[in-house]
């Protein structure tokens, strides 16, 4: 299989999953006109990417996400499900979920996404001006 | 047409309207809008939590015009992904630095009944019951009909600072102007 990459545009994402590092990296805006369309294609890989996975691979999924719209949240939810099951199956898979430090309701979103879960390690990394 | 647009104007700035759309949307309109209302919340300092929950509102409601206006243009035979939906969308201010977002589209009259249920299951709901409802609903499929994660009308309600305001108004025996109204304090 191979990277995934997308472009940014103005409502939906940069994708960068990365077969190397095994860093998978989700930034940006999340409201797409059709985001299960959008995120069809990246749902797909991950199931492709999680079979092949070893259990000795540590795996990072980035989130670093300025906004998010309802049926984004659908879906995120819909990948940290697939994570969680793999993690349970064995593979070594975490998330980093990046959010300002001003930005409650990013930080909010990460809380109640982690109390969501339950095996998979998701930790919310909040981050001060640079 | 005896049409006065600098009456227009100042009707707009008497009503502290900052922004307003009417006519059919498309997605790249939202794209635009956001951009250019992001900058205005900026200049005026609304804050990152308020910026961010005028920000969520008007997405989720110009979204739901996008998908579920009755009123289209052009031909409705045309491919889904070519129609444009008719609405309109306000946003002002209001009190000590707050904000309205104000949408408006046509509706099927039938379908009135269902979209008030809908509505006043979450108007009167706590912040932390809209939370565990939107939490419980994320992990559900969605409704027959919706074309999103039918979140949209609870995260309305969660960034809400009061209980949805909304109204149907009668146009002729088969269409009804559904209007929302929604009051961010800061």
């Amino acid at each position: 299989m191979n990277n995934l990459l997308i472009e940014k545009t103005l409502s939906t994402p940069t994708i960068q999953f990365d077969l190397v590092s095994n860093v998978l990296k989700i930034s940006g805006e999340s409201f797409p006109e059709n985001t299960a369309k959008f995120y069809s294609p990246v749902l797909e890989w991950l199931k492709e990417y999680i079979e092949q996975l070893d259990s000795a691979t540590e795996v990072t999924m980035e989130f670093d996400i300025i906004y998010f719209n309802s049926s984004t949240s659908k879906i995120f939810m819909t990948i940290f499900d697939m994570l969680e099951a793999a993690v349970e199956n064995g593979k070594k898979i975490c998330v980093n979920w990046r959010c300002d430090e001003k930005n409650e309701t990013a930080i909010e979103c990460g809380e109640d996404f982690k109390e969501d879960l339950s095996v998979l390690p998701f930790n919310l990394i909040i981050e001060g001006d640079q | 047409m005896n049409f006065d647009l600098y009456d227009f104007y100042q009707e707009v700035k008497a009503k502290k309207i900052l922004y307003f759309y009417s006519g059919p949307i498309a997605h790249s309109s939202i794209e635009a809008a956001s951009y250019t209302l992001r900058k205005h919340l900026e200049f005026e300092e609304a804050g990152i939590s308020t910026t961010q929950a005028v920000f969520s509102i008007f997405i989720e409601q110009a979204q739901n015009i996008l998908n579920y206006s009755a009123e289209k243009l052009g031909n409705q035979a045309d491919a889904q992904e070519n129609e444009l939906r008719i609405g309109i969308v306000v946003i002002g201010n209001v009190g000590d630095g707050g904000y309205f977002i104000y949408c408006g589209n046509r509706i099927h009259t039938n379908d009135i009944a269902q979209l008030k249920s809908k509505i006043e299951s979450v108007r009167n709901l706590s912040k932390d019951k809209l939370k565990s409802l939107y939490r419980e609903k994320r992990r559900k499929e969605p409704e027959p009909g919706s074309k999103g994660a039918g979140l949209g009308l609870i995260e309305i309600a969660k960034k809400s600072s009061r209980p949805l305001e909304y109204n149907f108004s009668p146009i002729n025996e088969s269409f009804s102007f559904f209007s929302i109204r929604v009051v961010v304090e800061r």
